[in-house]
Parts: C-alpha cells; structure tokens; sequence
C-alpha cells in the first residue's frame, strides 16, 4: 500500500530509525548475555544465540534491520567470541560457514516474515475496504431519486477521501455530453486542482493529492466510470477548516466504481421511465388527433351537407326534410359547441390556470343551473334530486362545480339506456360535503375505476359514445375542477348495477360571515317601500 | 309591434354574427343598423336614435364596457350584451354598468328574441310610471299594493326580507339582476359583497314558490351572474 502524504511518510521513517535501533539493542544485549554466559558455552553455542538475535530481529522488522542484525551479530560475534578474540581475524575458515549461513537465514527469514506481514496488511485493508463498501451500498439500497443517490455516495467519498464530496453526472446524450458541458460544473477554482480534474476525465484515471498524477493538488479527482463508459465525475475537496485529504486510494477507487454502478442503473431506470412517459405521450397525442379529427369532422360534416343541400334544393324539398335537416344543422352546432367547451375546459385544467373562485352558496343553486342546460338531454332519464333542508353551504366556484353536474349528467345520456333513473344526493360529512350523482346503467367495468378519469377514455363500446360524440374529456374535467377545490372523486358501483360518482367538496376557503338574521333586515324594511 | 318597426343597433366586429343577426331581425320586422367598430358603433347611435343596442364585449378598437358606459351617459336605450362563456365578471361589470341584459354565445333565436321583446317593454314604461299593481306568472301571483302572496288560489307568507327580494326581483322581470344590484336594492349599499345572504334567501323563496326548487322555472339562476325571474313560462 503506497503511503504517500508527508505525514505518513514521517510516521514510516520514524519506524524505521526504530527498528534499527531495536536490532543494534538486540545485537548488544546477545553480545552481552553471551559475554556473561561465555565460561558456560562453547562457540558453536554462542553462533546459535547470535542467530536465535538474527532471527528475532528479522521476524520483527524488515529486510534492512535484519541486514544490519547479521552483519552487526557476525562482527560482534567474529570480534568477542572468534579467536583470536579482540580482533577481526579468523583462524578457523570453518566461522566464515558461520557467518555465510547467519547472513542467509537473516535474508530468508526477513523475507519470509516481510511477505507475511504484506498479506495481514492487504487482509487487514480489503476488510476495511469490504465494510466501508458494504456501508456504501447498504445506504445506497435505501434510496429513492437519484439525488439521494448522489447525495449518500457523496457522502461517503467524502469521508473516506476526508475532504467535501461532490458527484458531478455526466448526461448520456444531447448537447451538453457532446460538448462536456456538465464538467464545467465540477471544476474548482484552484488552478492545479481544475487541471487534475481534466487530466482526470480526458484519462478516466485518478488525480490529485498523493496519486500519480498531480500529487500535489489539493483535491481527489476520481473519474465514475461503469462498463459503458465515463457516468461522471467525484471531486473531493478539503473541506472548510481544511484539513489535509486523505487520499485512501484503493479505497476511493472501490467507492467510486461501485457508485458509478450504482448511478448508471439509477439513470438507466430513469431514462426507462422517460421513454416509457414518451411512448405513453405519443400513444395519448395519436389518441386525441383521431378522437379529435373524429369528434370534429363529424359534426361539420352534417352541418355542411344540410346546409348545402337546404340551399341547393330548399324549395322543392318536402317541408318535413327541410325541418329534419335544419334540426341536423342545430343539434350538431350544439354538439360542436360542447366539444369546444370541454376542449377549452382540458385545456385550463391542464395547463393549470383554473382559476377557482370560490364563494359559500347553497349546492341546491348549482345543480339548478346544471339540471336546467340538461332538461332537454335528460329528459328521458327520471333525476331523482335528493338534497337534505338543513346541508349547509359550501364554498365552491358555482360555474365550474356546474361543470361537474353536467359533465357527469351528460355521461348519463350518454351511456345509459333511456329510461334509466338516476339520482342525486349530498351529505354533509366531516370537512365538507359528499355528493353522490348514482344511476342505474352498464357501470364501470372492475378494474377501470381510476382509468375512467383519464384523457381520452372512453368506455368499452365506444361506438356508443362516438355517436354521442364524447371525447373521453368529461371526467378528466371533472377530476381537474374537484382538485382545483381541494376535494377528490371517485366511482363506486352502484347497489343493484350501475355507477355512482362521488365527489368530496371540502369547506375550507373563505371564512363564512353568519348567515343574515331575519331582524337586520326588518329595521331596513321598515324604510317607506320603494314598490 | 308600432308602426314604425324598432331599430336595432348591432354593435359586433364578426360578420357571420352580424349577417345572421341581421337575417334573423329583420325576418322578424325589426330595421337593422350596423357597425363593425366601437367608434363606429357610437356615430350609428347618436345618428340614427336606435331603439335597443345589441354589443358584443370583444370588440377590436375598443373595450365593449367603455361603449356601455359612453351610450349610457347620454340615453336610456337599452343595451344587450353579447359575450361568450367564461366571461362572466364581464358580463357582470357590463351589467353594473348599465347594459340591460346579455346572451351567451352561442345563442339561439328565441332567446335573442325574448330578450329584445323585454327589453323593448321595459324602456317603453316611462321612469316615473306607476308600477303595475298585480304581478303573474304561471301560478304565481303577487298584489304589490296589498303585499300579497299566492301560489293558485294558496296564500305564501314570506318573510319581510323574502318579500323585497321577490318585490326586486318582480321590478326587473324578464331581465337579469345581478347579485349586487339585488343587494344593493334589499340590503342596501354595505352589504353588495355578502352574496351568501342572497343565495340563502333566494333559496328560501324558491322552496316557498317554486313546485320543484332544485329545478326553478320561475326564479332562475344565471350562474356567475345573478338571477331573473322569467315573465313568462317555458312551454
């Protein structure tokens, strides 16, 4: 494991002056014990304890200080104990043997315990490593947007590289991956720091403080890159007391690869959604163009062909047809001018400017005005109103609150057979009122209670509809206005087959100012009468 | 109808609107002056003294309300707005401001009719007239000098409030009122923002007059706007 910073290198030759030390002091201390044990030992003894020294220093330290432990041991031992004792020399060519062999095993031996301390080393960080990634993807399962993604993976970067953590995402298509737009972004203002990132990214191999490239700028750049490609970039910067970074390398790298996994299957899934939202768009756009050219040519196309014809032929066609196509002319206007309606209507509730205007008034009023534009259209189907004396008043904007009854009331005419009841009811509840428009039709079919409030749904045998020219818009409508009040509705089936609408009509709003008392108004009454 | 066949004014910049209005008006006996402008618009009703002003809200050169304001300060012609759904706050500031009544496009030609034949009625009765003693419509009948009220031949007992919105509503008949000049009239000039006191007892008068009061004929509601209360039943 490469120790770079200064700190750390202080640290390490700190230790190494140690164990030099340590293997003169063991070197000495033999000398002596075998000084003291001499009238005892023979020399071949006294080479045993001068190894027994070598080996001790070699298992405890490295090569060096092991070197230096033989060498020192076969001085001390060839000087003391070798005769002639006091000097250099040796008579007997048999000690060279000695020394050869105290020399090898300090070489084998530091070798040997060097390899085995590396492999407690590595043991000892790929742990680190495997907790430290362990805690990344642990927290990285519980996220939900990739914000929270980018915000956990940075945070752990940050820790690790002991520094601020910013993740940069690179974009997979349009302009901005084209022209590298987004690196700008991660760029810092420090110039060797800012030529790190880029050497960084035009490599896709870290940079920065303690690496091999611009060791010496006070950042880590790491490069996010996933079997695919470059998916961003990790900039860590000192963070605000600016602390020294401790670039962990190997460890920064794992975090950085397994977030690049991570943020690659984030976006992945995102741009899934987005095409997915985009096919779905594309089917909805086909969807209203044939509804539409449908619901519009058809119309205009009756009116034109009664018009032209009345205008052709007026005077010698037989005074009923002229009347049948006049009606023609009038009730498709009327239709056209209901699409018209329902289409402006989608418009505002989805561009979102409806603006509601609410004021308290009795739900009685409303419906009134509603039931009194369908007289005409249902004037097969029995109503059945059904309101109590004492339902207080509701604040609700009365023009688009009608839009529901009507569009609702129309959904009647327009699926149910004529004939069929339908009736009307509102109870007061806690926050406000539900009301319920019930009939007894084809109801909705199991499993398309939320569907039918979508844009362009029409019921299964739609030609029914066609012929009545719906355009799918009127409970979409429905469901926009009763949001816009802060209520909700939604279809249950009705007891006995058919649906039932209901919707919640909250009294929040505008604070209610007492309903008048009969006496205010009698003082003022008793002003002379202006009848 | 006089001898002399009304004039009819048309105020409105769409020429399919004014040949249709045109072609209907003047099948039904009435002269048809025309003008595409609101300046143009006001040289045609100062010059030819029409009887009743038919003026569409968006016209191009000027805003329509200007024009009922300007028309108003120098005649009493009654005025009908034309404006399309969803303008409803100027259909209300239009009203306020003098015009006699309005229609929402799209308009069939009973109505338009109706509407010109009250209004016509109404500016035909001089200011300071008398005004009728008996009010009836359907069963309904109101003996404004006894303060009467019957539903056929069964006395209806409202209360004094009740009374002067019905007495209100009865001056205006066949035109629209719009919540504040109702208020205005019944509870005086404080109290034109309190539209929830008319809308309660307006619901009381209908659950006392009306046969059906969640579908009035008599006194109906002109959504966003105020209420009228028709002169004459539907058939």
């Amino acid at each position: 494991m490469p120790r770079t910073t200064a700190r750390m290198g202080e640290l390490e030759s700190g230790g190494r002056a140690a164990e030099y030390l340590a293997a003169l002091g063991v070197v000495a201390l033999t000398t002596t014990l075998g000084l003291v044990l001499r009238p005892y030992l023979s020399n071949v003894d006294m080479a045993m304890l001068f190894l027994l020294a070598v080996v001790i220093v070699a298992a405890r330290t490295t090569q060096g200080p092991a070197l230096l432990a033989s060498v020192l041991s076969i001085a001390a031992f060839d000087f003391v104990f070798v005769p002639p004792a006091y000097t250099f020399h040796v008579y007997d060519a048999a000690y060279l043997l000695t020394f050869g062999v105290m020399l090898v095993v300090a070489l084998v031996m530091s070798r040997l315990t060097g390899r085995i301390r590396r492999q407690a080393d590595e043991a000892d960080a790929r742990a680190r490593t495997t907790t430290r990634l362990s805690a990344l993807n642990r927290d990285l399962a519980g996220v939900g947007t990739l914000e929270e993604l980018v915000r956990v993976a940075a945070d752990h970067i940050g820790r690790t590289g002991g520094g601020i953590a910013t993740i940069h995402i690179a974009p997979r298509s349009g302009p901005r991956a084209a022209h590298d737009g987004w690196l700008a972004e991660c760029l810092p203002a420090d110039p060797t720091a800012r030529a790190a990132v880029l050497w960084a990214h035009q490599h896709g191999e870290p940079a920065g403080a303690g690496a091999g490239h611009f060791g010496e700028a006070d950042v880590l750049a790491v490069p996010l890159r996933s079997a695919t490609g470059s998916v961003g970039m990790a900039v860590v910067r000192p963070g605000e007391t600016r602390p020294p970074l401790t670039p962990d390398w190997p460890m920064v790298a794992a975090l950085a690869e397994q977030t690049a996994i991570a943020l690659e299957r984030a976006t992945l899934v995102a741009e899934h959604e987005t095409a997915r939202l985009e096919v779905e768009g594309e089917r909805l756009r086909t969807a209203l163009l044939s509804s539409l050219s449908h619901d519009l040519r058809t119309p205009l196309a009756s009116i034109e062909g009664a018009a032209s014809s009345l205008l052709q032929d007026g005077s010698t066609l037989p005074a009923e047809v002229r009347r049948d196509l006049t009606e023609t002319i009038l009730e498709e206007s009327r239709r056209m001018t209901r699409l018209v309606a329902n289409l402006l209507d989608m418009i505002r509730v989805e561009a979102g400017t409806l603006a509601v205007r609410k004021a308290w008034q009795p739900l009685e009023e409303t419906l009134g005005v509603a039931l009194l534009r369908l007289d005409e259209r249902l004037k097969a189907y029995p109503v059945e109103v059904d309101l109590p004396p004492d339902l207080p008043l509701v604040p609700i904007d009365e023009l688009l609150i009608e839009q529901v009854f009507i569009n609702l009331l129309e959904n009647v005419a327009r699926y149910c057979p004529p004939g069929t009841p339908v009736s009307i009811e509102a109870t007061p509840r806690e926050g406000g009122i539900v009301v319920s428009v019930a009939d007894h039709g084809p109801g909705i079919a199991r499993g398309a209670e939320e569907a039918v409030f979508q844009k362009f749904y029409r019921a299964v045998g739609a030609e029914v509809a066609n012929r009545t020219g719906g355009a799918g818009l009127g409970l979409t409508i429905c469901r926009g206005i009763i949001t816009a009040h802060g209520g909700r509705i939604w279809v249950e089936p009705t007891a006995g087959g058919g649906a039932t609408f209901r919707f919640l009509l909250p009294s929040d709003g505008p604070p209610l100012p007492g309903k008048p008392s009969e006496a205010e108004v009698v003082l003022q009454a008793a002003a002379p009468p202006s009848v | 109808m006089a001898a002399v066949n009304p004039v009819v004014l048309i105020i409105e910049d769409e020429p399919q609107m004014r040949r249709f209005l045109r072609a209907t008006l003047r099948a039904h006996d009435y002269q048809v002056v025309e003008a595409a402008t609101a300046r143009e618009g006001l040289m045609q009703a100062a010059g030819r003294n029409p009887e009743i002003v038919l003026l569409d809200l968006g016209l191009p050169d000027a805003d329509g309300l200007e024009v009922a304001r300007t028309l108003r300060q120098s005649t009493r012609t009654p005025i009908i707005v034309l404006s399309a759904r969803g303008q409803e706050r100027d259909k209300v500031a239009a009203l306020d401001q003098g015009a006699d009544d309005y229609l929402t496009k799209p308009f069939g030609v009973q109505e338009l009719l109706a509407r010109i034949r009250v209004a016509l009625r109404h500016a035909a009765i001089p200011a300071d007239a008398p005004p009728e003693p008996v009010f009836q419509v359907g069963d309904l009948r109101v003996d404004l000098i006894r303060r009467n009220v019957f539903r056929g031949s069964q006395e209806v007992h409202l209360t004094p409030t009740e009374y002067k919105l019905l007495a209100a509503l009865i001056r205006h008949a066949g035109r629209v009122i719009t919540h504040r000049q109702l208020l205005q009239e019944v509870w005086g000039m404080s109290y034109v923002e309190q539209t929830h006191y008319l809308r309660v007892y307006m619901a009381q008068l209908r659950h006392k007059l009306e046969p059906d009061p969640a579908r009035p004929r008599l006194l109906t509601t002109e959504p966003g706007v105020g209420y009228r209360l028709r002169e004459e039943l539907p058939a």
